[in-house]
């Protein structure tokens, strides 16, 4: 596939840690999937930066921004043991304020992933926050390991193998192996959490911010928190979105999916149009569900981006990857029901649709994913939680890989006291989608436990990342303005943004009497 | 010779100055000028932003209900001129009417585009932004159907955007609220203009109605240095009057929500010391011509009607300048030539320098010549008596 470079190497790790693989890290991520229609693949084409000077500014264009933004970078050794060791370098950039009087603060977005990159996603950021732009200096980092900032990612087999491959076959160890023999110039146990705060902490002193206002979404909260345990004195505000508290272990996220598909059955039988249409959903997702564990169905499609015929094999991996993918984007959501029913009717189509959506933009660099989550959640796995988390579809696949890739990765397990929960009294906003399929609500309860200073607002219609799905960000912006959670008021979180489901390939609107009959019909025989 | 001018000067300003009238004149170019811009400003920018919660007429509404839903999650939501609100004023519901075809629901089942018809009218400033906005969040709405009806179809909706325009607009912070300084460039230009006007009237015309011309003529100083007094002391009304402009600009432009509007207008010390030594020469001839003509004029009224025409010149020279449908040419003649060097340093543009001193050289000569024909004209009885 003549994919340009990037996407292939966005791709790779992807197909080696095989769905699961894919599945997973993209777990936290969502970033990209949230911004969906206008983020769909938010990767890196931003030019300018890498020959300057050490350190030196210059003005750069990130992806989806049409203004002169200032980029720049430090470099850090990768060991901070070995301070002559190799070099790297943290690119940074700021979107300056508007109204910019005072630049001694400035509002730190962190994003997801782990291995997103927050440049990447500058436009996002740039229009979630556009009311905080106002007055403060918006400073996005490539997080060590992303990005700019020395990516750890690996090369693989292109886009158009997936669809025909059948998961099973990836072999996690021989995959995790080769992407780290082509890391090989790297340390990639450098690269956990707690490297990458030091990393943060040199670009603000290198920026001369005084205050940070911090937000991290996803994976991002976590550094968020690290950032309030270890230099508590130079926040102002901190907001976690879609919240992975310190106590908990990401990989236990296989219970918010099966949390979060059981709210999606329950939203389709709860309302009276997609009930009528499509009466039998949870029957029909067991049904396919059942189906395809057994066997792939294996049918020749048109790919979805050449038209050409191709073979895809539909396999439990992919479908279930597909539904849980799509449950990020509350106006994607709207599709799964259809998308299910169109399966059990043996129409795949639609479950390929929202596949391909995810093959080659989750945007993820796989390597910092493997370091960070191999350092920081797999080892810290107890008996009793592995077993609780083998429970589920996800959690078991999760289990599988990640026995097998940290195998290889070999990070050495961060200490007992990074799961300590945070005690802190700089103001905090905790946001927690209630139909999050990764972080759910009890988690952001979990992250209040020691916080005193704190309000939680569980919104009501957003899925992943609060701010960028309701009026989230307005709070953030009050939050940042006023300097204190008192004021803010969580009532314009249930505002309804919700999409109706789609009944049909087209609508989401009451199909009329006349029509529903035959919509049924072209629906069903659509194979 | 010089001790004799400045005391020629000051007793030109010690007159001025008793003149409340004149001095008035001047300040309240001066100091309502920016102000009248500022308020200007914050109700234009009052007025071009679209509510955050527009309310319009939508017709037919129970046919489209996700859409109604959509909309009023973007704070667009129906209202008629009853409706109140919580509070129990009267809601503003602009002029837009949005209808939903009797056929939306069937239209939109088939797969087919299903008609929503916008009426309104786009020639009326205040709803343009408003209208805009719902144009947009429709289009919203409508793109995210087309890609997941694509996405239903097992296409990767991508295939329908083949170009992709990335845009990197080269206009920085400054000078993207370059396009208001320039107009507020052109006032600048006018006070050094006005500020001297009344005081120029009334030390040429007005001194010769009260016969204290004359007087002055018949004392044993040159002509020249009469003339050059009274250029001075109009110069120094002028110069004066600019510096208020200034100041009073700089303290209520950061008043103005600017950022509503994406970027911010600052006027920074740098630039006010450019306007103030770009303004000089300016000041100079404003003073010559405004001298000059009033001599000419027999009376005090004959002078301001006169000197209301004369102005237009150079006024249209700025005002071409600074909306910049000025052709080449004006880049290099009085006032035009000095306002657009002013626009380049406010959009951070490098600043002609040729164009600027030469035309800081001509306004300069035009300054010398019509002194020099005041100072012919004087020995002139005509002139000194009004006949």
């Amino acid at each position: 596939m003549t994919y340009h470079g990037q996407r292939t190497r966005e791709h790779s790790l992807l197909s080696r840690f095989g769905h699961q693989g894919r599945a997973l890290p993209t777990l936290l991520s969502a970033l990209v999937i949230t911004g969906f229609i206008s983020s769909l693949p938010a990767l890196a084409s931003s030019s300018a930066q890498s020959d300057n000077k050490l350190g030196e500014q210059s003005s750069c264009y990130l992806e989806g921004l049409s203004e002169q933004l200032t980029c720049g970078f430090v470099t850090v050794p990768e060991n901070a043991d070995k301070p002559e060791g190799k070099q790297i370098q943290i690119h940074y950039a700021v979107l300056p304020a508007i109204k910019n009087s005072d630049h001694s603060e400035a509002f730190l977005a962190i994003a997801g992933g782990p291995g997103q990159s927050a440049m990447d996603n500058a436009a996002f950021f740039d229009r979630t926050f556009s009311k905080v732009r106002q007055q403060k200096d918006i400073l996005l980092i490539d997080q060590r390991g992303t990005g700019r900032s020395n990516i750890l990612n690996c090369e693989s087999e292109g886009y158009q193998g997936s669809l025909a491959a059948n998961e099973a076959d990836f072999d996690t160890t021989k995959e995790t192996q080769a992407c780290l023999d082509n890391l090989a110039s790297s340390d990639v146990t450098q690269y956990g959490s707690l490297n990458a705060l030091k990393d943060f902490e040199a670009v603000r002193e290198h920026l001369n911010y005084q205050k940070l206002h911090v937000y991290g979404i996803s994976y991002g909260t976590r550094m968020a928190q690290l950032y309030m345990r270890h230099y508590p004195q130079v926040l102002s505000t901190v907001t976690i979105d879609g919240v992975v508290p310190m106590q908990q272990n990401v990989l236990a996220i296989g219970q918010a999916i099966s949390r979060s598909f059981d709210l999606l059955l329950q939203g389709c039988s709860d309302n009276a149009l997609c009930n009528k249409q499509f009466p039998q959903l949870k029957e029909e997702l067991e049904a396919v569900d059942a189906k395809l564990a057994l066997a792939p169905v294996i049918t020749q499609v048109s790919d979805p981006l050449t038209g050409e015929n191709t073979q895809l094999t539909m396999t439990r991996g992919k479908f279930m990857g597909a539904i849980r993918m799509a449950l990020y984007a509350p106006n994607i959501r709207a599709l799964i029901p259809h998308a299910i029913h169109q399966a059990a009717n043996n129409n795949f189509q639609p479950i390929m649709g929202l596949y391909a959506l995810n093959l080659d933009s989750t945007g993820i660099a796989m390597g910092m994913h493997a370091s960070v989550v191999c350092g920081e959640d797999w080892q810290r796995l107890t008996a009793d939680e592995r077993e609780e988390v083998a429970s589920t579809y996800f959690g078991q696949e999760m289990i599988t890989t990640f026995e097998q890739s940290c195998d290889i990765w070999q990070m050495p397990a961060v200490d007992k006291s990074f799961s300590a929960a945070i005690s802190s009294d700089i103001p905090t906003l905790v946001l927690s989608g209630e139909i999050d399929p990764a972080t759910p609500p009890s988690w952001g309860e979990l992250a209040m436990e020691k916080l005193t200073n704190a309000k939680h607002f569980i919104a009501p219609y957003a899925s992943h990342g609060v701010a960028g799905q309701s009026c989230g960000n307005e709070l953030i912006a009050q939050l940042v303005d006023s300097g204190s959670v008192a004021e803010l008021d969580s009532e314009c979180l249930n505002n309804d943004v919700s999409r109706n489901f789609y009944l049909n390939a087209s609508t989401v609107e009451a199909i009329p009497l006349d029509e529903s009959k035959h919509a049924i019909e072209q629906g069903d025989s659509h194979d | 010779m010089i001790s004799n001018i400045i005391t020629m000067v000051r007793k030109e300003l010690i007159d001025a100055a008793r003149d409340k009238r004149s001095v008035m004149a001047g300040l309240y170019y001066a100091i309502g000028t920016p102000l009248l811009m500022c308020g200007m400003f914050m109700l234009l920018i009052g007025q071009m932003t679209s509510p955050e919660d527009l309310n319009i007429k939508i017709e037919n509404g129970s046919n489209a209900p996700d859409l109604v839903k959509y909309l009023s999650s973007q704070g667009i939501t129906h209202g008629d001129s009853q409706s109140t609100n919580e509070n129990g004023d009267k809601l503003d519901v602009k002029d837009i009417r949005l209808v939903i075809s009797d056929d939306y629901a069937a239209q939109m089942a088939k797969g087919l585009s299903a008609e929503i018809t916008l009426i309104a009218d786009n020639s009326n400033e205040k709803l343009q932004n408003s209208i805009r906005r719902l144009e947009r969040n429709l289009q919203t709405y409508s793109s995210e159907m087309g890609s997941l009806r694509l996405i239903a179809r097992g296409i990767d909706p991508r295939v329908v955007q083949p170009i992709k325009v990335n845009v990197e607009d080269e206009a920085t912070p400054d000078s993207k609220g370059g396009v208001i300084l320039g107009v507020a460039t052109m006032t600048m230009i006018y006070a050094v203009f006005i500020s001297g006007m009344n005081l120029a009237i009334d030390t040429s015309a007005g001194e010769r109605e009260r016969n204290s011309l004359a007087l002055l003529l018949s004392h044993p100083v040159s002509t020249r240095n009469i003339v050059l007094a009274k250029v001075i002391a109009v110069t120094v009304f002028a110069m004066v009057g600019l510096l208020l402009t200034l100041i009073i600009s700089k303290i209520s432009y950061a008043f103005v929500p600017w950022q509503e509007l994406g970027f911010t207008v600052s006027i920074s010390t740098e630039f006010i010391l450019l306007m103030l030594l770009t303004g000089l020469p300016i000041a100079l001839m404003a003073a010559s011509l405004q001298l000059f003509v009033s001599f000419m004029a027999k009376t005090f009224k004959e002078a301001q009607s006169y000197l209301t025409l004369v102005l237009i010149v150079p006024m249209m020279l700025s005002m071409a300048a600074s909306y910049n449908i000025a052709p080449d040419i004006l880049q290099w003649l009085p006032v035009s030539g000095q306002q657009q060097a002013l626009i380049a340093f406010i959009k951070g543009r490098e600043i002609p320098m040729l164009q600027l001193l030469l035309s800081s050289l001509t306004t300069f000569i035009i300054a010398i010549g019509l002194a020099f024909g005041m100072e012919r004209s004087l020995k002139s009885e005509k002139i000194v008596f009004g006949l």
